[in-house]
């Protein structure tokens, strides 16, 4: 049974003359305990999507869908009020930048009690230091780093900060949004193992955003790919990165140096990304694509169902039967 | 290759900082030896706080040695300034990371290439400096040229602001350049066009650089000999493969099995744990020492040297 239901969801920013359609038509089933790598490099509407299903776009940003259930239920046609009864109990977000995401001038004790009182405030203060102990305790922090404040943690340790604030409610559903972005890679390794332990332990549904192919394949078991705010693929993470089906996955894994055979020039994907503001007709990645044809000017491909995964390209059966 | 175009002698840079009243060092460079051949890509790989962007700011005369010897083409160069010195700038060229802070915003982008080449007296003449500018602009498909060079810098994408940035460095047909994290904010499809016109301008003037990079995957894929420090400190030289598929030193060995490097085969992580010794007055003996697993009591008081392992290879490990 799917966790997460999106039908055609459409994310625009709305400008001082025209719209920035940012996600169109994106339309993904996610089933409980996946965990799904949302792939994308700047401008694929990674980042704005998680923030459309959390409800915290910008003033100018608006969503537009069919249908979004969570676990079933309804979760666009409800009230703002509905949804903040839901938020953080049932899907919560972790943020790239936890630096700017946590207060300086408050210990993180008192932010976390704050997060746990503006969903609960029967919650009491002893109760709270209790649980949050246990939780600091799960994610491999000392109990002393509640009387802390937050420049007096690394990076890594504000990182595991965040993402225990986000299951402090045990959520089913968590976004993690450029999680690992901005560690060393020695404490992105060591993060990445953490949330695969938190996974098993807290049964979650994971999201996680990002432009690395080589993090999903860390911790992901299945990978959608995002361009120009269009999914044109999605299935078991192994299959897609070493065989891709859609054009734009081939480019971009090939631009990647690890999977590009030895002794040759790395691939990158020339030409840029379509306008955003008048999307193209035809194909998304008709401009840049080595394979186009005629028949991938006229009109978008559908997301077919193809051996077994996802994929958007007139051409699939053609190129991969 | 077997001549030296640069080496490094017991290079330090210490920043001096002010603690309770006492004075300290942030030993950010410490007693650094290597050399770097003729035509060769020589990476320095490292997280941050290694002192990897200091190391090439002193090579470049940006910043000044607290002591040691920094030899170029035979010349010793540490222990002065080269704040005027038009032929030692123009044999070493840097490439920095963030191509919108490189560029004057208020000038078009033609006129920031053109500068340089006008005060290094590349091209005298002002019609065929530019034709050369339009010429290597073609030959590195940024295209159409002329439109591209009368924008300012806003207007262009990262990418090709990055690839102009590297045009202009080589205009003046550098010996020697430094390349600063110049990838890694790009995007991946992106990344190696910039890397292969790297690689090209490398290959026609064969000039020697330093890349600087935090990144295991693009090193290997770009360097011949890769350099690794941790604290101020190399840990490690050895030839790019031998880094990614064979490394010795435990803190290499760490590094790799957490770089998320994509294979088939399930990797195996050589687990540490713990932060990043602070660099300043760092404790005796190797500095990480008190992240390793393999770490003995002669670890935390003595300090290993970096010593000859094989054929090109080096590493600073008591256990090695």
């Amino acid at each position: 049974m799917p966790l997460l239901q999106m039908k055609n969801v459409d994310i625009n920013y709305r400008m001082k003359k025209n719209e920035v359609k940012a996600v169109r038509d994106f339309t993904l089933d996610i089933n409980e305990r996946d965990i799904v790598g949302i792939i994308g490099e700047s401008g694929s509407g990674k980042s704005t999507l998680a923030h459309g299903l959390m409800r915290i776009l910008p003033r100018n940003g608006y969503m537009k869908a069919s249908e979004i259930k969570l676990n079933n239920k309804d979760i666009l046609n409800i009230s703002d009020e509905e949804f903040r009864e839901l938020r953080w109990i049932e899907m919560s977000i972790v943020f790239q930048k936890a630096m700017s995401a946590l207060s300086p001038v408050h210990k993180i004790f008192d932010q976390m009690y704050d997060t746990i009182l503006a969903h609960k405030p029967q919650v009491s203060r002893n109760e709270a230091e209790e649980k949050l102990s246990k939780l600091l305790e799960i994610v491999n922090l000392p109990k002393k780093t509640l009387n802390m404040y937050p420049h007096e943690l690394s990076g890594g340790m504000m990182q595991r900060v965040m993402i225990s604030l986000g299951l402090i409610f045990n959520p089913k559903l968590v976004i993690l949004d450029e999680v690992t972005t901005a560690l060393d890679v020695i404490t992105q390794g060591q993060l990445l193992d953490e949330i695969k332990r938190l996974v098993n332990e807290f049964k979650l549904t994971v999201m996680m955003i990002t432009h690395d192919v080589g993090v999903v394949n860390e911790v992901c078991t299945k990978i959608a790919i995002l361009y120009a705010g269009e999914l044109l693929e999605y299935g078991n993470v192994k299959d897609i990165i070493f065989e891709p089906f859609n054009p734009y996955t081939q480019a971009l894994v090939e631009s990647h140096p690890d999977l590009n055979p030895e002794g040759s020039t790395l691939k990158g994907i020339p030409g840029i990304l379509p306008d955003l503001i008048n999307p193209p007709e035809s194909c998304i990645f008709y401009d840049r694509c080595k394979y186009r044809k005629d028949i991938c000017k006229n009109g978008k491909p559908e997301l077919q169902d193809y051996k077994g995964r996802k994929v958007k390209c007139f051409r699939v059966g053609e190129l991969h039967g | 290759m077997d001549k030296n175009i640069l080496e490094v002698k017991n290079l330090k840079k210490y920043f001096p900082v002010r603690k309770m009243g006492k004075k300290q060092y942030v030993k950010a460079v410490d007693d650094l030896n290597f050399s770097i051949r003729e035509g060769e890509i020589f990476g320095v790989l490292g997280e941050s706080g290694c002192g990897k962007s200091t190391l090439g700011r002193v090579i470049n005369r940006l910043d000044f040695e607290q002591s040691g010897d920094i030899t170029f083409l035979n010349n010793v160069i540490s222990g002065k300034s080269y704040k005027s010195d038009k032929n030692f700038r123009k044999k070493m060229q840097m490439i920095f990371q963030n191509p919108y802070d490189s560029f004057d915003p208020k000038m078009l982008i033609y006129k920031s290439i053109e500068l340089p080449m006008k005060i290094n007296d590349v091209n005298s003449d002002a019609g065929s400096r530019i034709n050369e500018i339009v010429e290597t602009m073609n030959k590195a498909k940024l295209t159409p040229a002329e439109s591209l060079l009368t924008r300012y810098p806003h207007e262009l994408s990262g990418g090709q602001l990055q690839r102009i940035s590297i045009i202009r460095s080589m205009l003046l047909k550098p010996k020697f350049i430094i390349a600063d994290e110049c990838v890694s904010m790009l995007d991946v499809s992106v990344r190696a066009g910039v890397l292969n016109l790297l690689l090209t301008f490398q290959e026609e003037l064969n000039s020697a650089m330093l890349f600087i990079t935090h990144d295991i995957s693009v090193a290997t894929y770009i360097c011949n000999r890769i350099m690794v420090l941790y604290a101020g400190k190399i840990m490690e030289i050895a030839e790019s493969k031998d880094i990614l598929d064979n490394p010795l030193h435990p803190y290499t060995r760490a590094l790799v099995s957490y770089s998320p490097i994509i294979s088939k085969e399930e990797k195996k992580r050589f687990r540490i744990t713990g932060e990043v010794v602070t660099p300043i007055d760092p404790p005796p003996g190797c500095r990480f020492a008190s992240r390793c697993p393999m770490a003995k009591d002669i670890c935390k008081k003595e300090e290993p040297i970096l010593k000859e392992i094989g054929k090109n290879r080096k590493a600073a490990c008591h256990f090695v």
